[in-house]
């Protein structure tokens, strides 16, 4: 069989760009007949879909609001994604009413006008507010013609920088506030009469109209469409080019690429697909299943999820439960939801075949930009709600509307209280605050009165005592939202941060970071009395750098001293990475009286922030058999950051290195190294030298020993290069001997790697050689009339070519030494053209599934389908329902061609000329943690960075599918442009068990399972290595992909380990326990020989010890499928698969 | 009427215009730049200060670029897209380096104001390096330096703006120190407009922004502290006009600070950059629309009617 690449093909990049232009294979653009669209929608029983609006009497709708008359506004883009030079100004605002109220729009309104890309409009205050690319404004209509009367620009200086970033999403906060998004590319400057407000990236802003006030709410998010509060004003949002599902947004809080941020909170849902838009389902109208949950549109996949949350600490659970809809129409996009006055769920549909622009030419003439569509949701047999004219309503009919269930009505009968104004209804609504007679309505009134711009502190007070948490929380949040209204302010947040409810104590600091004082700080620290949560610390940890400039003279002039409480002043000096207390923390570890929870933190305290003297008293404590470890190796990293000179005396730390105690050599020998301790010479070449040494004493043996210079270190460097005990031990001397004698180490390298007929380097050669000044030159003249197996010559091309500086000399001299054939190849528009038709029709996304599951791919350890994969890559979960064919053929050939944002990596060279390339995992003022192609994190100290700067290059190296015959290929493609379609390669929500541990061949088994039998697997076994494997993305377990032991006979058994929640009342469900023994720990469990199981699981601790599965492929090939179901053996939640 | 408003006008900036040489003169062919923060860049959505200096400037072909930017600092803080002030300082040079404006009116120090006097001293070494840097990117005949409008108090619930004010009192004795050293043109705008003073009718909607009414007096302001005679244009003209100088800015607008810069001449054009080829193609439809203010300009031109 031909190689696919042995078809010819141009070698030259220059075409690529124009590829997709000049792409005539539009064979999949759906017919955009609404009629055709709607018969490809699948719905849950009871539920019906009809077209609200359609073109052209709308078209490219953005986002969409309601108002309290019941119509329906909307942004409509034409323009987007770019304004072209004869193109004016010319997007819209329309409205859209059902006048008979039948579900359908009977007439549409042109609001405004002539704008420039708008992607949010809310009408409110007697007009509407609309987010016009650089600019928010509001379009107020004094006569009500629907006509806007002109443009007032409320706020200017946001960023253009791409046009799917721009501020969006609109909405009001149950407050009166006006929140809205901007996204990753995003750097806005707004000048306010508060001050210049700037945020850079993307981030959540606040804004109170009356006042002009504009703030920053959180940070970060890659592209969040979506943002809601639910009944208690705890907010959410989804993110467009994210992955992790709903994402609790609290004040202050930083998620992912947020710039500089040093820690990021995570979403609920990780291993989700991309996700835009956000409503919160309620109101009679849907079925109690809906009721509460969270609707958000997978807008690849065409369809909209639906999570369920759940309280848990000082966050949220978010359960995905089935889909409300989805759609085999390749062109529905839904982008923005929300539920109408009629109770039914209402999507508004971009409507186009491809989406997004920054991958997809801007002028694709695939491109759709004139229709649209509004889809309506609404059930069989379930009641409507009344619509009341709102403006007709007396005040006491308003209130009845803020305290019942439907949300479309609460929310606008709170706009029509704004509407009527503070002096008009003020009074009314405080006494209704007060008054109510239960916490919910109390909020409401509290709610009411905020939207007419006014606090009613003693409501407040009251919801401040409820036995509700979440209304405690939700007191809090007034006074965090407007703490100059309470005088007492601080000591009602002093008292909240003791609060029972962890929720209620996060609400607490975010209060308290609001305040002026000094005393502030120490009331929020206190919240460390109590068990600490992710959030919590993140909270916590900001407000203490936040407002460092006020509290940090006082606690240094003695003014304050947060009641002496270790952990509180840990913590702090932690926050800021300063030394406060010092002294007194290392007389607290050289005395024993400190906390041993503390004990850690305080010894990288001493070593990160302590002076020559104290850095001297943490060495001598390292005699300590409990404190070596940790003393020796925060010393080391201290040193690499700090540059920390050598104490006097050194020969403590030398008698350190004969520690009998396992683990302290490493360190110890590092800092030896670092500091240049000769007289520890003789030690560590003795320990380099001894053949039963752990690989890791090689390394640092041999890294103190290249730092501790001299003829002596070559000459060691050199003979265990040459004669090494093992080929990692001699890869090891080479690591260390190419950086004092590049040629040499080459020469050696170049036999280290000839023997790697397996095509791996697991000592990392290549790396070691990339990452060096003058490496890959060593490298490439030392391959000079060389050849390798090809394999492990594919693999050097692979580093090579992701490396921040590509060396293509290297590059050359591998393809040469490998008889390989050149990586990167561009297809001619007619090459390309037939090879999606091939994909189209001969393409079997069964086989591509399995060969995207091959090793030598490696495709899963970059890639996650859902949540299972590795992270370095985008996750591939909808790339086929969001990426046209040809995108994801040239991703395959030329990765560095379209990067995906988020993805794109970050070239750093050091002072000492060494480079890293890789996505940055975390910063902060010291370190860059890099995270390199293959997954490994780099800490770069930042005083050695010489300069950084964002790579064109992919992280995904180029001619990973290069040993791919063209029908594999073919079957590749197809399998990548099936996923996320409606059809088998979907990833639903199950209740399938899908991320496992595999063995990996071991010696001992083939010695001894005759003996021991398939218990053996359970024990405890160092060297047994286990690799991460997948299910399909239907779920099933291929055990024939397994990697297999010997067995008694011809057996061969493949071995899968486990673990599972803790939970009551739940079992797990194999689908055939045919030639399957199982184990819970190391007990076995009792099965079936053939046939359907469920084996209930335990309560308590004893349920998450990991379950062991073992399986005779010898005479099991059938897919294996577990799952975690109810324990009556019924599946739980999502469909079972076929 | 006319007449006495820019007299008016030439009083009360008259003792700010500095130095007192040469009155400022527009040339045949000038290109003038308008260069600051928030309130420049407004400017060009309301057209009144460009309209009245080209009616006033009373010369053919005067053409007028704006490149005001929300929140800007003297150091290009905003200018500066995913890498910060550094960057927009580059940014900014080029542009200069590229258009080689013969007269730039400069609008700094409005939004540096809300640094407080702490920011003093940064802000006057960064307002030397960036005239240090028009200088040697464009050398203009003329450098106008305005010191920031003056903001008024609207009352609650927006906030109390007065010490807002004497930070742009600070800031603006700043510049005109400046422009004494340097013997560049100095208007005083704050003083101009009356700094801060209580007024019947707001001239900002929000004690800050100036409204249209707002800007109409700002553009005598600077007519008057330039010593230009106003020229007001005839009835049902004028509007014509501004709109027209609008649109022209909008598509120089969209020219040179587009949409989609990431992916037309940053880190992602190896993917969009190709698109970027479509940007001069807005340069003869600003020229055209210029051809049309020069037609308007010359149709608005008051009639010398003989007695």
């Amino acid at each position: 069989m031909k190689s696919f690449f042995s078809v010819p093909l141009l070698l030259c990049l220059v075409g690529v760009p124009g590829l997709v232009r000049a792409q005539k294979a539009m064979r999949d653009i759906p017919s955009p007949d609404p009629k055709v669209q709607a018969a490809g929608f699948k719905l849950p029983a009871g539920a019906r879909i009809n077209l609200f609006a359609s073109d052209p009497m709308i078209s490219k709708p953005v986002q969409m609001n309601w108002d309290s008359r019941g119509r329906l506004w909307l942004v409509s883009s034409g323009l987007y994604p770019h304004i072209e030079p004869f193109q004016e100004e010319q997007d819209r605002v329309l409205v859209l009413e059902d006048l008979d109220r039948d579900g359908a729009a009977d007439k549409v309104s042109t609001y405004a006008e002539g704008l420039h890309i708008p992607t949010a409009v809310i009408p409110g205050d007697g007009g509407a507010y609309v987010a016009n690319s650089e600019e928010l404004l509001f379009l107020p209509d004094a006569d009500g013609d629907l006509r806007a009367d002109r443009r007032d620009v409320m706020l200017s200086g946001f960023g253009t920088e791409d046009t799917h970033h721009l501020i969006h999403t609109l909405r009001h906060g149950p407050e009166g506030m006006l929140y809205f998004n901007q996204s990753i590319y995003i750097h806005s400057h707004v000048e306010t009469p508060w001050g210049v407000r700037r945020l850079l990236g993307g981030g959540v802003w606040q804004f109170r109209p009356e006042t002009r006030r504009l703030e920053v709410y959180a940070k970060g998010l890659v592209n969040p469409w979506g943002l809601i509060f639910d009944e208690w004003g705890q907010s959410f949002a989804t993110d467009g080019a994210g992955g992790e599902g709903i994402n609790f947004v609290f004040p202050g809080a930083v998620f992912v690429s947020s710039p500089g941020a040093s820690r990021v909170i995570s979403g609920l849902n990780p291993g989700s697909p991309k996700h835009c838009g956000l409503v919160r389902l309620d109101g009679k109208h849907l079925p109690d299943a809906l009721r509460g949950c969270l609707a958000t549109a997978d807008f690849r996949g065409s369809r909209v999820n639906i999570f369920r949350l759940e309280r848990n600490g000082s966050t949220y659970k978010s359960i995905q439960q089935p889909d409300l809809v989805s759609s085999t129409h390749r062109a529905f996009r839904p982008i923005d939801l929300s539920v109408g006055p009629d109770g039914a769920v209402y999507i508004a549909d971009w409507y186009n075949p491809i989406i997004q622009h920054g991958e997809v030419d801007f002028r694709d003439p695939r491109r759709d930009h004139v229709h649209g569509r509004i889809w309506r949701i609404s059930f069989e047999n379930r009641p409507v709600p009344a619509r009341p004219d709102l403006a007709a309503c007396t005040g006491p009919e308003l209130f009845a509307l803020l305290s019942g269930h439907e949300p479309w009505a609460r929310d606008f009968a709170r706009q029509e209280l704004r509407r009527r104004g503070l002096a008009k209804v003020g009074k009314e609504v405080i006494a209704w605050a007060d008054g109510a007679k239960d916490d919910r309505t109390r909020l409401e009134g509290i709610w009411a009165a905020q939207a007419l711009n006014h606090v009613p502190g003693d409501a407040v007070r009251v919801l401040l005592t409820s036995p509700d948490p979440m209304a405690r929380a939700a007191g809090l949040r007034v006074i965090y939202q407007s703490p100059g209204a309470f005088s007492d302010a601080e000591a009602l947040l002093g008292n909240g941060v003791h609060d029972p409810d962890p929720l209620v104590r996060l609400w607490a600091v975010s209060g308290l970071a609001q305040l002026a004082s000094v005393r502030s700080v120490g009331l929020a620290l206190e919240v460390l009395d109590h068990p600490m949560e992710a959030n919590i610390d993140f909270a916590l940890w900001t407000l203490v750098r936040d407002r460092q400039a006020q509290w940090l003279p006082a606690f240094e002039k003695g003014e304050m001293n947060l009641d002496r409480n270790p952990e509180r002043i840990l913590f702090a000096a932690r926050a800021l990475g300063r030394g406060l207390g010092v002294d007194r923390f290392l007389k607290g570890l050289a005395e024993g009286t400190l906390p041993e929870g503390l004990v850690g933190e305080a010894v990288q305290l001493v070593a990160q922030t302590g002076g020559t003297e104290q850095v001297a008293g943490l060495l001598a404590l390292g005699n300590r058999e409990k404190l070596a470890i940790p003393v020796l190796s925060a010393l080391s990293e201290a040193v690499r950051i700090r540059k920390l000179t050598p104490p006097a005396d050194v020969k403590a730390l030398n008698a350190m290195l004969t520690s009998p105690v396992p683990g302290v050599f490493a360190p110890a020998a590092q800092l030896c190294g670092l500091w240049k301790v000769a007289m520890a010479r003789q030690t560590l070449e003795s320990r380099f030298r001894g053949g039963l040494t752990p690989a890791g004493d090689w390394r640092a043996a041999a890294e103190a020993l290249r730092m501790l210079g001299g003829a002596g270190s070559l000459a060691i460097l050199r003979e265990i290069a040459a004669s090494g005990s093992t080929a990692e031990h001699r890869s090891i001397a080479v690591g260390e001997l190419m950086r004092i004698s590049p040629a040499e180490a080459a020469a050696v390298a170049v036999t280290l790697l000839q023997q790697r007929e397996d095509g791996t380097d697991p000592m990392g050669i290549f790396e070691t050689f990339l990452r060096q000044p003058g490496g890959p030159a060593a490298l490439e003249k030392a391959l000079a009339g060389k050849s390798l197996p090809q394999g492990i010559a594919v693999t050097g091309v692979q580093r090579a070519s992701t490396s921040g500086n590509a060396p293509q000399g290297l590059i050359k001299a591998l393809q040469a030494a490998g008889q390989l054939k050149p990586m990167t190849q561009a297809l001619t528009a007619e090459q390309m053209g037939a090879l999606v038709e091939r994909v189209a029709v001969k393409g079997n996304a069964a086989n591509g599934e399995s060969i995207y599951r091959r090793t030598e791919l490696q495709c899963a350890v970059c890639h996650a389908i859902g949540a299972q994969g590795g992270k370095i890559g985008p996750d591939l979960i909808s790339i086929g329902a969001s990426a046209p064919v040809d995108y994801l053929i040239e991703s395959l050939l030329n990765p560095t061609a379209k990067i995906k944002e988020g993805y794109h990596t970050t070239f750093v060279t050091t002072k000492s000329g060494a480079s890293f390339t890789g996505g940055v995992d975390s910063e902060t003022g010291d370190v860059l943690v890099m995270r390199d192609a293959l997954g490994a994190l780099h800490r770069v100290p930042k005083v050695e960075i010489a300069s950084r700067q964002i790579s064109p290059i992919s992280l995904m190296p180029a001619g990973l599918t290069a040993s791919l015959r063209e029908d594999e290929f073919v079957d590749l493609v197809r399998f990548l442009s099936e996923l996320g379609k409606e059809g088998p390669y979907k990833t639903q929500p199950s209740d399938h068990l899908r991320s496992f541990s595999v063995l990996l061949p071991h010696q001992r088994v083939r010695d001894e399972i005759g003996h021991y039998g398939p218990a053996i697997f359970t024990e405890p076994v160092s060297d047994y290595q286990w690799l991460p494997f997948y299910s399909q993305v239907s779920g099933l377990i291929p055990v024939t992909e397994l990697p297999q032991q010997i067995g008694r006979g011809r057996d061969r058994l493949g071995v899968l380990r486990f673990e599972v929640p803790t939970g009551t009342g739940r079992g797990l469900r194999l689908n055939d326990a045919s030639q399957v023994t199982l184990f819970a720990g190391s007990e076995p469990v009792a099965l079936p020989a053939s046939g359907s199981v469920t084996v209930p699981l335990k309560d308590g601790p004893a349920a998450s010890s990991p379950f062991t599965l073992v399986v005779n492929v010898t005479a099991r090939t059938a897919p294996l499928e577990i799952r975690l179901v109810a324990g009556s053996g019924k599946a739980e939640g999502g469909e079972a698969k076929p | 009427m006319l007449k006495i408003l820019s007299l008016l006008a030439c009083w009360s900036l008259g003792t700010a215009l500095l130095p007192a040489a040469e009155a400022f003169r527009f040339q045949e062919n000038d290109l003038v730049l308008f260069l600051g923060d928030t309130w420049v860049e407004r400017e060009q959505r309301d057209g009144h200060i460009e309209t009245a200096l080209l009616m006033s400037g009373g010369i053919a072909n005067l053409r007028f670029r704006n490149l005001g930017w929300s929140g800007d600092t003297v150091e290009c803080e905003a200018r500066g897209y995913f890498n910060g002030a550094k960057e927009g300082f580059e940014r900014l040079t080029a542009a200069l380096s590229e258009l080689q404006p013969s007269v730039v009116f400069l609008g700094y120090g409005g939004s540096a104001a809300f640094g407080g006097p702490e920011g003093i001293p940064a802000f006057r070494q960064g307002y030397e390096r960036l005239l240090d840097r028009i200088g040697t990117a464009a050398s203009p005949r003329e450098i106008v330096l305005i010191s920031p409008p003056p903001a008024e108090n609207p009352g609650a619930p927006l906030p109390d703006l007065t010490a807002h004010n004497r930070n742009l009192a600070l800031y603006r004795d700043v510049i005109r120190d400046l422009a004494a050293a340097r013997k560049a043109r100095f208007l005083d705008l704050f003083a101009a407009l009356g700094a801060g003073e209580k007024r019947d009718r707001p001239l900002t909607d929000n004690g800050i922004h100036y409204t249209p009414d707002g800007y109409a007096l700002m553009a005598s302001k600077i007519v008057g502290g330039l010593g230009l005679a106003a020229v007001e244009p005839r009835p049902m003209h004028g509007d014509r006009l501004r709109e027209t100088i609008n649109a022209k800015n909008r598509l120089y607008f969209h020219q040179w600070r587009p949409a989609n810069e990431t992916y037309l001449h940053l880190f992602r054009k190896h993917e969009q950059g190709n698109n970027a080829a479509e940007l001069p193609l807005f340069e003869p439809l600003v020229k055209a629309k210029e051809m049309e203010i020069e037609v308007l300009r010359q149709v608005a031109q008051p009639k010398q009617i003989a007695q």
